[in-house]
């Protein structure tokens, strides 16, 4: 706990007291809070910065496909050979497919995906917005009255949120495909039919509330990645704990968040 | 722009993976197919859950898409499902729905049969029978029962087994008759007793039948008959006179010998004497004794009288005098063949000189009552 507090503060040390600890948590919280306003207030505003955006959503989603496809590739193998052994046991090797769609449209392929894209594209905002904040780069935007919550952080944000949803139907396509291949190796079926019995007691509750809740998977990631490269201190040390933060942070919020998620969906879609 | 077009292709490729996961699913609940809708009620539908499949002859074509309670106690849950239009061609007005499982723990589905040909078809909204559903529950209350009372046999038949290996066992170890019999060599003993004893039973019995015959109430008709034991009428008997010539003859009428014509009791003794003496006095081969009856009577019953008068003759001379018995054998000749002047019939006595042996002795072949 007190390492994961040590990122939402830079200016923090180990020597920290518990009620500086405490301290630097709510301000961490309050300027969160801040720069979200901040952030809603740029980016509802006209005019937009399309052009930027593209670039964006190229860098995050595009870019970020074949990490995410491999991810997604691989769960779908690991969940068909785990699978394949536990359900082998109890003669239930028809439930095969079922498992693997299951698993991976509605957890697997969605949190794999926000997990990825947390580890490159969160990285990749905070190091860049946190370089181009100690160099002074970003005063310098204000300066020329640019705002660069508009041209910066909203672009970054709203390129995660629409991305996203897309790479995770990307991922879960892999799974399904790779999950196809592993269950062939033993017990050859065609594509057909495994996506036949895979989808046999599938519902759209099982499919689209969790890959649209990659939204807010996104929204985490780039908000958080884009709040850390923001608040930067200090030279090369600020912003390499600013990429380390903008990672860590937005793992831990997605995580979190899925718990709510899911239960929300389960609530909501039964 | 390059990039541009790499985003595109990437964007229209994500959502063509999300178009084709929405048909698959929406395929699967029938959502893109024209449908007609169908319900039916059931007391209870344990556990049938909307969005359950419908099968038609097992081919899944249509989806449970509502389920209701009903409005009071006295009604039936009504599931309400769509299907395929292409259904249409076989379930009919007399179609029967039921709820079934998927294997044992599987989902539940609603099973709709075909109907008959010359029933009329369904409209959209139409109500058709429904067949009650196989409680599990129920199944294996019974299933369970089934297996008690089977149980109950089991022990039973063991317990049988049991008894019969306690027989077996007593049986081996020579309890009880059968144990006995089978084991005891004092039980075969005493069975081979008892058939002894039954043997000298009747030797006894026999022997009381001999002294009844002596018997001063029954000894009349003995005497009156002039023999006693029937089994010895034929003893000494030979069938017929040997060829060689006699040593000497003695010719008698029954009359002389006989108290009656038809009893063998001794009477004139003095004549056989005169035999008797003749007897002692030379040594003979064979001395046979030829007794005859008159015409009257049975020929049977006079063969046998015949037969007793030729034993009672030689029994006389073998008890009155020391002649060799062995020597002396008798015929029953029946009935005289020659003209008699009365009807005693007639003896006599035969004697052959030394060497003549005695034909072969006479056998139960022929016909005599006992």
């Amino acid at each position: 706990m007190h390492s994961v507090l040590s990122n939402l503060n830079s200016r923090m040390t180990v020597f920290d007291t518990p009620k500086r600890v405490a301290y630097s948590f709510f301000e961490w919280f309050g300027e969160l809070g801040v720069f979200c306003a901040r952030l809603l207030r740029s980016a509802v505003a006209p005019p937009y910065e399309g052009r930027e955006l593209l670039r964006q959503m190229d860098e995050v989603g595009t870019k970020s496909l074949p990490l995410v496809a491999a991810a997604g590739a691989a769960t779908g193998a690991v969940i068909a050979l785990q699978t394949h052994a536990s359900l082998a046991r109890f003669g239930a090797t028809s439930l095969i497919p079922a498992v693997i769609f299951h698993s991976l449209l509605e957890e697997s392929g969605p949190i794999i995906t926000g997990l990825m894209v947390a580890g490159r594209v969160g990285a990749a905002i905070g190091a860049e917005l946190g370089s181009m904040k100690v160099t002074e780069q970003i005063d310098a935007m204000e300066a020329s009255a640019v705002d660069p919550f508009k041209y910066l952080v909203a672009t970054r944000v709203v390129a995660c949120v629409l991305m996203m949803p897309l790479l995770t139907l990307s991922a879960d396509l892999c799974g399904v495909l790779t999950g196809w291949l592993m269950t062939s190796l033993t017990d050859p079926v065609s594509l057909t039919l495994f996506v036949d019995s895979g989808l046999r007691h599938a519902d759209f509750n099982d499919f689209l509330p969790p890959t649209f809740k990659t939204l807010v998977f996104g929204l985490i990631i780039g908000v958080i990645a884009c709040f850390q490269g923001m608040r930067t201190r200090g030279g090369a040390t600020g912003v390499g704990k600013a990429a380390t933060g903008s990672v860590v942070l937005s793992s831990l919020f997605l995580v979190v968040a899925d718990v709510l998620l899911v239960k929300i969906i389960l609530a909501l879609f039964p | 722009m390059s990039n541009n077009v790499r985003l595109g292709a990437f964007i229209v490729g994500a959502l063509a993976i999300l178009a084709v996961g929405i048909f698959l699913i929406g395929d699967e609940k029938f959502m893109f197919s024209s449908t007609y809708q169908l319900n039916s009620s059931f007391d209870s539908v344990i556990g049938l859950k909307e969005g359950a499949a419908v099968r038609v002859g097992g081919v899944h074509k249509g989806t449970v898409t509502h389920i209701q309670l009903p409005a009071n106690p006295g009604g039936k849950v009504t599931v309400l499902m769509d299907l395929e239009n292409s259904t249409r061609d076989v379930i009919k007005q007399d179609s029967e729905s039921s709820i079934e499982t998927e294997g044992l723990l599987g989902d539940k589905y609603i099973a709709v049969s075909f109907g008959s040909a010359q029933a009329p078809d369904v409209q959209d909204g139409d109500s058709i029978g429904s067949r009650p559903p196989v409680d599990f529950a129920a199944l294996v209350k019974k299933a369970d029962t089934i297996l008690d009372s089977t149980e109950a046999t089991v022990r039973n038949a063991n317990q049988i087994t049991e008894n019969f290996r306690e027989v077996g066992e007593k049986i081996n170890r020579g309890k009880g008759t059968v144990g006995a019999l089978i084991n005891d060599r004092r039980m075969y003993e005493e069975a081979t007793t008892a058939a002894r004893n039954a043997q000298q039973g009747v030797k006894a019995f026999e022997e009381n039948m001999e002294a009844l015959k002596h018997n001063w109430f029954l000894r009349g008709f003995f005497k009156e008959r002039g023999y006693t034991d029937t089994k010895e009428l034929t003893k000494n008997a030979i069938a017929n006179l040997p060829q060689a010539p006699p040593l000497e003859e003695f010719g008698f009428g029954g009359k002389d010998i006989f108290d009656k014509p038809d009893t063998a009791k001794l009477e004139g003794k003095q004549a056989l004497d005169k035999v008797g003496k003749f007897l002692e006095a030379n040594s003979f081969g064979l001395a046979v004794v030829v007794a005859s009856t008159g015409i009257e009577g049975d020929k049977n019953e006079n063969l046998i009288l015949s037969q007793a008068r030729a034993m009672v003759v030689r029994e006389y001379l073998v008890d009155h005098f020391r002649v060799d018995d062995a020597r002396l054998k008798t015929i029953g000749a029946g009935e005289s063949s020659r003209p008699q002047p009365d009807s005693f019939g007639e003896v006599s006595i035969v004697v052959y000189p030394v060497g003549v042996e005695a034909p072969v002795a006479k056998t139960s072949a022929n016909k005599i009552g006992p």
